[in-house]
């Protein structure tokens, strides 16, 4: 083949050789196989996908720090109700001792309502603003002293409210009764008045959520009296209607010991894995108001020190005991997502480290190839510049002087 | 034979030597301009003469010129510099639209797991307003992504609508300049001679025209007939026919014959070819897919944020702003609430309740109407822009490896060596200087004869 100039070919693999290099410079660099999305765009698609699986495995271990403490402040406030209640067992046993003298007891009463306090204030514990123990019902105390007598705000001797009065649609009223642990919840459809209301309470005495004897009237100052009978354990109103205004507690009518709970039975679920789903927190009516019922047998222990036989408070603490028991069940679960969230964030830790390998197996360099690669680049590119400098100048001219 | 025959046999030698010497210097003197095709002297014996006895040689002539041609590499590189522009065209755009979709900390991708991980965070503590302005941020981020990415598309399809017009004006400058040569080159075949440097110019004339436009190129009696795309002419004879554009319908510059028909999806190669091919289809088509994503994310969001409670107790409104028709869902997608009570964590209408947050995040999870999840759509839209840009890539460089092999055959048979070059001077002045001899040869032996009988004779 006549060679005319070699010129262009030598110019275009010097470009060649130069961009082999500059790749190579660039992988070493940068630590990256994939710079662009067109070096790989199979790898480059695949990384978007890990990741967001990384960014997710990132948010499960800090969801994983943000719950356990949280749960944490939930558990150490049930074993320090647990070391209340064991010592109400005790101050109990001593009451039903026949040789206390009454004015003993009523010692031990009061030592026992410290207690009752206390396990209140537990059982009202937060954690960053939210009440632990509320349900999802977290930004108000869950556990709140109980009235027999709550009324409105809004009504007057000149303006009173009536039974016909018509209600805010879509507002709630709720009553949360001590004696039976449980919440009333009515929520006004368009067209309900305080009739509407009165019948909800009135059918929700008779399903049994409140205790006999509730009942809401207009009272003789024009406003709506909600109340129940006065040997009841008393009741919580809470409304939210602008009609009604604000509920609350008539003077005189706090019932002592009395706790009811305005919380919810709401079960927050927080994700700490692809399919880990962890409940964050125990309502507070599931541990302390239902089923042997903390407060309810502490108060009961109260009264029976006070005023009862060494029989009554024998069977009070044999009562309390019963709850303190039935407390100890319901942490389990509690404890056990605590520890399974500890494994689990040395789980993610590893998860993270298994990610992160392989993206750099997706994108990544192994350095050492890399590094061979480059000095590769390096001698190509001297070798191409050599043979270049030493062909350019050459030509016949030279020779014929 | 006589002398005189001899002399001007010597004399026709020195003619052809100083001729072919000027071919050589022409050949020197372009060895580097681009397009120069080499030329090479034709040298003929003249016919014998006959004295009825014997007949002798009566010298050379010098016929003319001859450029070194090969029309079929011409073509090829006309054809390969097409292919090569058009996928430079494409290149130029899709790297530009690449790092867009790299992952970094602002593309769709990473926003949108930044928004899911501030959904998860929120559901730790859904009553706190921090985390739920971070959920609002990261909305808003992610919709920034969104507007982003579609603005980069939209202003590259911009850039290249004006390119078309560019593009366009250059092609009609060079199809009246290749007309123009035509019947000058027509004159001169006709009279049997070569084109020689006006058929170069019209080569480098048509090469700039391949790097702009599919052109395919015929020839005739009246020169070079040029068309272009499905056969519209753009030079017959001394005639060019300029094309024309307009903005078509859909605010996009069309190109039109001289007719006034459309032929702008007949241009395929070319820059112009490879530029109305970003536009027209390639950016469209990514267009069309952030749209979609955007469009139903957006929804599916909606749909979620719908099925929960605000912090107050009021249902969910649409978290994200989208339009109803899917075009332009991307470059408008923006957060529809600044509240950040409004963010629907709650699922029983509590503002402690987190169990809607798991209905938000769950989109991540689950297949939109494409049938791929959020997440997955983004990555194969990500595999398609790099598999776009790493085929206009991988073609470029293959067309430039192929032009540079082309090259390197038209310039074996038509570039200039300097070292043959050389090597013809030295034979062509050593032809000059032996028919000089000759010629002072027979002048001293003219000398001889005229001084035949004088005294310095005797």
């Amino acid at each position: 083949m006549r060679v005319a100039n070699m010129l262009p070919d030598i110019q275009y693999q010097m470009q060649q050789s130069q961009q082999a290099l500059a790749t190579a410079t660039e992988r070493v660099s940068t630590g990256l196989r994939v710079n662009q999305l067109s070096d790989d765009p199979a790898a480059s698609a695949n990384m978007v996908r890990s990741l967001a699986y990384s960014a997710n495995v990132d948010q499960y271990t800090s969801n994983v720090s943000s719950v356990l403490p949280q749960m944490q402040t939930a558990d150490s406030a049930i074993s320090s109700i647990v070391t209340s209640l064991n010592t109400a067992v005790t101050l109990g046993t001593e009451g039903a001792n026949g040789t206390n003298s009454t004015q003993d007891r009523q010692e031990t009463a009061t030592q026992v309502q410290s207690i009752l306090s206390e396990v209140i204030a537990q059982a009202n514990s937060s954690f960053s603003g939210a009440y632990v123990f509320g349900g999802s019902e977290s930004t108000a105390p869950p556990f709140v002293a109980a009235s027999t007598t709550y009324t409105t705000s809004q009504g007057s001797t000149a303006n009173p409210l009536a039974t016909t009065t018509a209600l805010t649609a879509g507002s709630a009223t709720t009553i949360s009764d001590a004696t039976t642990g449980e919440t009333m919840t009515y929520q006004a459809a368009a067209g309900d008045t305080i009739a509407t209301l009165q019948a909800a309470i009135a059918s929700a005495v008779s399903a049994g959520t409140l205790s006999a004897g509730t009942s809401a009237t207009i009272n003789a100052n024009g406003q709506l009296s909600v109340g129940t009978n006065s040997d009841a354990a008393g009741i919580v109103v809470n409304s939210n209607d602008a009609v009604l205004g604000t509920m609350t507690a008539a003077a005189g009518t706090e019932v002592a010991n009395a706790y009811a709970y305005v919380g919810n039975s709401g079960v927050n679920t927080v994700q700490v894995g692809d399919s880990m789903n962890v409940a964050t927190n125990v309502p507070g009516n599931q541990l302390f108001t239902s089923g042997p019922n903390v407060i309810g047998s502490l108060s009961n222990l109260i009264t029976a020190l006070q005023t009862g036989s060494t029989t009554q408070i024998g069977a009070a603490t044999e009562a309390v005991t019963s709850a303190l028991n039935y407390l100890g069940q319901q942490r389990v679960p509690l404890d056990s997502t605590i520890s399974q969230l500890n494994s689990e964030e040395s789980y993610l830790g590893q998860e993270k480290v298994t990610l992160t390998t392989q993206q750099t197996a997706l994108v990544g360099i192994n350095l050492a190839d890399a590094a061979t690669n480059l000095s590769q680049a390096q001698l190509d590119n001297s070798a191409v510049l050599a043979a270049a400098a030493k062909v350019m100048p050459q030509t016949l001219l030279d020779y014929l002087k | 034979m006589s002398l005189s025959t001899s002399l001007s046999i010597a004399v026709q030698s020195l003619n052809a030597a100083s001729g072919s010497l000027q071919a050589t210097n022409n050949n020197i003197a372009n060895a580097n301009t681009p397009g120069y095709t080499r030329e090479v002297p034709i040298l003929e014996e003249l016919a014998p003469v006959n004295n009825g006895t014997f007949s002798a040689g009566s010298g050379v002539e010098l016929k003319g010129y001859q450029s070194v041609r090969d029309e079929l590499l011409q073509t090829q590189i006309q054809q390969e510099t097409q292919a090569q522009n058009g996928a430079n065209a494409q290149l130029a755009s899709l790297q530009q639209i690449q790092p867009t979709f790299t992952t970094s900390t602002q593309d769709i991708g990473t926003q949108m797991s930044a928004l899911f991980s501030s959904i998860s965070s929120l559901s730790t503590n859904p009553s706190s307003s921090t985390s739920r302005q971070a959920v609002l941020t990261a909305g808003q981020n992610l919709a920034t992504a969104f507007n982003t990415a579609s603005n980069t598309l939209t202003s590259q399809q911009t850039g290249l609508n004006t390119q078309v017009s560019q593009d366009v004006g250059q092609i009609n400058q060079l199809s009246k300049q290749i007309a123009a040569l035509n019947p000058q080159i027509a004159e001169l075949t006709g009279n049997g001679q070569d084109g020689g440097t006006l058929q170069d110019q019209q080569d480098q004339l048509v090469l700039k025209l391949s790097a702009l436009t599919s052109v395919s190129v015929t020839k005739g009696n009246d020169g070079e007939t040029l068309t272009t795309g499905n056969g519209t002419p753009l030079v017959v004879g001394s005639q060019s026919f300029s094309l024309q554009t307009t903005t078509g319908s859909d605010g996009m510059t069309h190109v039109l014959d001289q007719n006034g028909t459309d032929i702008t999806k007949s241009l395929t190669s070319g820059d112009l070819g490879g530029t109305i091919q970003t536009r027209d289809t390639t950016i469209p088509g990514l267009l069309n897919q952030l749209d979609t994503l955007a469009n139903q994310f957006g929804t599916a969001m909606n749909a979620a944020q719908a099925m929960g409670y605000d912090q107050n107790g009021n249902a969910g409104q649409n978290l994200f702003a989208i339009p109803t028709a899917v075009a332009g869902s991307a470059a408008s997608i923006k957060m529809a609430i600044t509240d950040p009570t409004l963010i629907a964590a709650s699922s029983d209408g509590t503002a402690g309740s987190n169990g809607n947050l798991a209905n938000l995040s769950a989109v991540q999870t689950t297949a939109l109407p494409t049938g791929q999840t959020p997440g997955n759509a983004y990555a194969s839209l990500v595999y398609q822009v790099g598999s776009l840009t790493s085929n206009a890539n991988a073609e470029s460089t293959a067309t430039t490896a192929s032009l540079a092999q082309l090259k390197d055959q038209l310039s074996s048979t038509s570039g200039v060596s300097i070292d043959e070059e050389s090597a013809n001077l030295i034979t062509y002045q050593q032809a000059y200087e032996a028919a000089a001899r000759v010629v002072t040869t027979i002048q001293s032996m003219f000398s001889v004869t005229m001084s035949m009988g004088t005294a310095a004779a005797e």
